[in-house]
Order: structure tokens, then C-alpha cells, then sequence
């Protein structure tokens, strides 16, 4: 017996990323971690990423389920010193698309985020290309989250210490 | 108390920013060392103008024609395997007008053709063609004279590629000295060897070049600044202790760390986060180790954790893995950060994806913990304003005396002493020497 034919429409696909927007935005991490199933991966290449796997090339962000928690409750603490006092973040998504592979659903999206700290501003633009389930109560959840940069480096001051 | 020079005060250099007191056992930097635009400018002639330099390694241009562009001191160059396999290194610069002759960050290119007025290179320099070239006097001496221009020395240790622009530099090795085996120790740590990853981490840093060097010879930091790294590593079972680890100064500006209870190592020191199957291949590796290389040279290399720094640009992180990072200062208060994973050119894949999970995880401006060394020296390089100019005389002076009673009874100096940032601001104050027009808020006369 074949698996049944799962449907993800675009709306619920947006649906899904502006709730984690905001979730992101205004710091509530233990449900943003929420919004993955459990054993959910993390990455963010780094900004020559040449489209290598986790065994091919430098990242900047390489977490596994553990790490994607302890990354969680680091931030949660006041000594993620990078963190203390948090970043204002401001997200953007759009040209959101849900393609339907062999392999499952993917979410294809751009992003654009500001981020606000010690007085000054830094813009990060990329792509998120995500792949996702639906869980047995019809809840989208990520099986690997990926947020590729479009920047050529870091400028100053721009590190990742929030989530992108 | 009024507090005068004491007797014992040394005067280090000739610009007057370090005062070293071996009677009262202080060391201060003056922090116009870390804001000062005549600094920066003596730094780029006097340092970045006439020390050998980090460039970048052999295993980033494997093939023939590989190249990368890379600036070192403020300087566009292009590094590049020329056509007969030779490694070398060309100021980006065409000699014709000053063009930049290269404009892609890398690639495979037999040719480099400036754009401007089409003359063309091939990858070993020599200029090949020149349009128009019949308007010119002697045209085969004018055409020799003006091949790519080669950065005055180039020279390659382990496949760590080395330059400088000063043609009198002393050989590579004489300037390595003892830092030179470092290398070696991390090179030798595969039977098939080593090499480089692609997946640079490029990122810029609000803060003066020397925080970045003082940062990584820090022992005293981790702790405290690495809090929430600490609590990952205690809970993922690894008791990380500050006990029997030592700083070093390996002369010519050089220092290192020798770490034992940091963290475990991939294929070297197992540690519970690694999992069951890295511990057989650790086993196994250390075997083979001892088998290639002897018993004794095997454990020097397994056994402890190294973080080396070389003179005047390199970082080399011999941790839980291994990783490359170069420093290029950009201005005062702003510096670009390049970082590598060094890696053992025959690990399995799975091997591989923990090295890389595992790297990722501290290193980087993503890390767990590099943020939290950024967002220190960013914020020393934002606090040490508030007391520029201010006439109290140590207002305005860094302290890094930790360790100092230690270091004049002639004690090994600890990692969490302040040892190995005496050695590099003493080479640094020798090689910088009096920098006209900067004067450091006077050491006397203050209150302590």
C-alpha cells in the first residue's frame, strides 16, 4: 500500500514561516524549538558555500538535534554573552514556495532580517530552504531547517549569534 | 597613594605604551595601542610591511592554475598554482596601470587578463599578450619588464604558505623557530595527510587585530566568558579543568597554549560527546600513530591540546579539531577574520561530519562560543574610550599583570596567566618601536 498523498498548500506553508517570524522576533526559543520534530537538524553555510553536505565544507551553523537544543538554552541564558542584552531582530519572508519532492515537502522561501545591537544595524538577506513533515495532528514541523546567506562575508559586527 | 615610577619600571620600547614595573609586578598597555590611527599606520609599515606573513595553505589550490585572491596588510594579491604546478603569490595589481588584474575571488585560470587594456598574464606571471604592443620602443625588454609583479618572498613550511614584502626578511624557518614543529605536530597527525576545507568562515570583527591575538592566548577568559559552552561540554560529560596547562613564548612574537583539560580531541583524546565509534577510531588512530611516528612523538601530539599564534597573523587551533585562522586589520578598530578546517585528508565520512558538527559548534561566528570572544573584544574596543585622554595617569591603561610574580621567579607560566600576552605586546613594542605623534597617557601621577 502506497503512502497517502500529503498536501502542504502555500498558505499554510506561509502560514508556518510567519508564525516562526514572529516566534523568532520576539524571543520565545523553547517554542520556536518547538516547531521542530524531535532529532531536527540546523545549518548555515558559510558564504562561499559551493552546495557541500555536512561532511564536505566549513558552516557556520552545524547543529544536530543536541546542539540545536543546547543553542536553545544558551540563548535562554544571560551568560550567551553575545546575546546579553538580545538583539532586536525584524523578519521578513516572502517568495515562499512548497515543492513536493521524492523525498518529501520542502519550503523554499527568501528572508530578510534586521537586526538591531549596540546602536548600529546589520541587514542579513538569504534563502531558507527547509524540509518539513506533518505531524500526526496536521502541525508542519522541521526535519532540517537550512538558512544560506546570499553575503559574500560577514561585514563587522555581523556574527550569528541569533538565530537566522 | 600617589603612585611614582618605581625603580624596577622598564622601559620595553621606545613609543612609551607598555609599562613593565618588575618591582611592583605590573604590566599595562597604554589602549592608544588598540585606538590609535598613527598606531595602525606604524603597524601596517613596520609589521605588516616587514614580517613574514601568513598567506594561506597549499591545499587550497590543489591543481595547476588554481587560484584565490587574498589581501594581507591591505594588499590585493593573487595566490595561485602557476602551469608548472608552482606555488606563488602576485601583488593583484596590473604593472601596466594598477588594475586589478583578478577580480573573481577564486576559480582555475591558465590567464589572467585585465580588463582595462586586455594584457594578459598566465598563471605563473609572465605577461603574454599585450594589444597594440607595436607602439612600443624595444618592445621584448618592455614586455620583460612587466610580468605580474611576485610578492618579494614566498616560502612554504608543512604547506603553510608564508610571504613577505620585505625582500630581507631572515629565512621562514629561522623566523618560525619553535612554532615551526607546531605545525609539524598538526600536520603529522595523518599517516595520508592534511588539508584544507573549502567553506571559509569570513567575517569582520569591531575590534583592534591585537584583541583577537590576546583573546586566543587567554586562558583566564574561558571560564568566565565561555559560560554556557562550559555548561554544553558538563552535561555532554566532560569535566573541563584549568589545572597543569601552560602558556609558552616561542621567541620572534610567537606564543602558545598547551591545553590538557579543555576538551578531548577527534581521533586523538575521547570525550563522551564524540560517541561510542569515535573511540574505537581514536584507539586505533593512536596506534597507528605510535607505529608511524614512535611512541614518544605520538603522545606529544595526542595528548594535549595547543593553541598556537604566529607572528603576526596566524592562529592555529590545534582543539577538539583543527583550525586555520588568519587575521587581516582593517583599520583601528576593525578587523577581517578568515578561518579554515584543517583536516586529515583519509577520515571516513562519518568521522568527517563529526569533526565538522564538532568544530562548528565552538568556532565561528555561529559557534556556541566565538560570539562571546567577539562580543569581548568588541566591547573592550568600545569601553577603552571612556578613558581616552583622561590625564589620571592609569585610567587609561590596560592591565595583563596575572601571573607576573610567577613569571619573575622564572615559574612555567600558567595558561590562565597573562604570560603569553606579555610576550606578544613585548615583541609587538620592539617591533613597532616610538610612533610619531602618539603619546600614552603618562603611567605616574594617577591613583591605583
Amino acid at each position: 500500500m502506497s503512502a497517502p498523498t500529503v498536501t502542504v498548500t502555500r498558505e499554510q506553508a506561509e502560514d508556518f514561516l510567519y508564525q516562526e517570524a514572529m516566534l523568532l522576533d520576539e524571543w520565545h526559543l523553547d517554542a520556536w524549538l518547538a516547531l521542530f520534530e524531535e532529532g531536527g537538524t540546523f545549518e548555515v553555510p558559510t558564504t562561499d558555500y559551493q552546495g557541500w553536505d555536512r561532511t564536505g565544507g566549513g558552516f557556520f551553523v552545524l547543529d544536530d538535534w543536541d546542539l540545536l537544543k543546547a543553542r536553545v538554552k544558551r540563548l535562554k541564558s544571560r551568560k550567551a554573552h553575545a546575546e546579553n542584552p538580545h538583539s532586536r531582530t525584524h523578519r521578513m519572508v516572502t517568495n515562499v514556495r512548497v515543492i513536493r519532492g521524492k523525498d518529501g515537502i520542502e519550503l523554499k522561501a527568501n528572508f530578510l532580517i534586521n537586526r538591531f545591537r549596540d546602536h548600529t544595524h546589520h541587514t542579513y538577506v538569504g534563502r531558507y530552504h527547509h524540509d518539513v513533515a506533518l505531524n500526526e495532528d496536521g502541525e508542519l514541523k522541521f526535519l532540517h531547517r537550512r538558512a544560506y546567506l546570499e553575503h559574500e562575508l560577514l561585514e563587522p559586527g555581523a556574527r550569528l549569534s541569533f538565530i537566522l | 597613594m600617589t603612585q611614582t615610577i618605581a625603580e624596577g619600571l622598564v622601559e620595553t620600547g621606545h613609543g612609551g605604551l607598555i609599562a613593565q614595573d618588575w618591582n611592583a609586578l605590573t604590566f599595562r598597555v597604554n589602549r592608544e595601542a588598540y585606538r590609535s590611527a598613527e598606531v595602525f599606520q606604524a603597524e601596517r609599515e613596520r609589521i605588516w610591511g616587514h614580517s613574514w606573513l601568513y598567506l594561506g595553505h597549499e591545499t587550497e589550490i590543489p591543481k595547476k592554475n588554481d587560484y584565490k585572491v587574498r589581501t594581507l596588510g591591505g594588499k590585493p594579491l593573487i595566490f595561485v598554482r602557476g602551469g608548472d604546478g608552482v606555488v606563488r603569490a602576485f601583488l593583484n595589481s596590473c604593472p601596466h596601470r594598477g588594475t586589478v588584474v583578478c577580480r573573481d575571488e577564486s576559480g582555475n585560470a591558465r590567464n589572467f587578463q585585465c580588463f582595462y587594456h586586455a594584457w594578459t598574464f598566465n598563471s605563473s606571471g609572465k605577461l603574454s599578450a599585450l594589444p597594440g604592443d607595436d607602439a612600443y620602443a624595444e618592445l621584448d625588454r618592455f614586455k620583460g619588464s612587466m610580468d605580474l609583479r611576485p610578492v618579494a618572498k614566498l616560502d612554504i613550511h608543512e604547506g603553510f604558505v608564508f610571504v613577505s614584502f620585505d625582500p630581507d626578511v631572515p629565512p621562514l624557518l629561522e623566523h618560525l623557530g619553535e612554532a615551526a614543529d607546531v605545525l609539524s605536530m598538526a600536520a603529522e597527525q595523518s599517516a595520508t595527510g592534511m588539508t584544507t576545507l573549502p567553506g571559509i568562515q569570513r567575517y569582520g570583527v569591531k575590534g583592534n587585530w591585537k584583541l583577537a591575538v590576546e583573546n586566543a592566548m587567554d586562558g583566564y577568559h574561558f571560564s568566565p566568558t565561555h559560560n554556557t559552552f562550559v555548561g554544553y561540554l558538563r552535561e555532554t560529560g566532560f569535566a573541563v579543568t584549568d589545572d597543569d596547562q601552560y602558556a609558552y613564548d616561542l621567541g620572534n612574537g610567537h606564543s602558545m597554549l598547551v591545553l590538557t583539560g579543555h576538551n578531548g580531541r577527534l581521533g586523538m583524546l575521547w570525550e563522551p560527546r564524540f560517541g561510542e565509534a569515535e573511540k574505537a577510531r581514536t584507539e586505533a588512530n593512536r596506534k597507528a600513530m605510535a607505529q608511524r611516528l614512535g611512541q614518544e612523538r605520538a603522545d606529544t601530539i595526542g595528548d594535549a591540546s595547543r593553541i598556537l599564534f604566529v607572528w603576526p597573523n596566524l592562529l592555529f587551533f590545534d582543539l577538539e579539531a583543527l583550525t586555520i585562522r588568519q587575521l587581516e586589520p582593517v583599520a583601528p578598530g576593525r578587523t577581517d577574520v578568515r578561518a579554515w578546517q584543517y583536516v586529515p585528508t583519509d577520515e571516513d565520512d562519518e568521522a568527517r561530519a563529526m569533526r565538522l558538527k564538532t568544530m562548528t559548534s565552538f568556532v565561528g561566528p555561529g559557534g556556541l562560543a566565538t560570539p562571546d570572544d567577539i562580543e569581548a573584544y568588541e566591547a573592550v574596543q568600545r569601553g577603552i574610550e571612556a578613558s581616552k585622554g583622561d590625564s589620571r595617569g592609569f585610567n587609561d591603561w590596560s592591565d595583563m599583570s596575572r601571573g607576573m610574580e610567577r613569571e619573575a621567579k622564572g615559574e612555567k607560566g600558567r595558561s590562565i596567566d597573562e604570560g603569553a600576552m606579555r610576550s606578544f605586546w613585548r615583541h609587538w613594542d620592539q617591533s613597532l618601536g616610538k610612533v610619531p605623534g602618539v603619546t600614552a597617557t603618562s603611567y605616574e601621577g594617577g591613583n591605583e
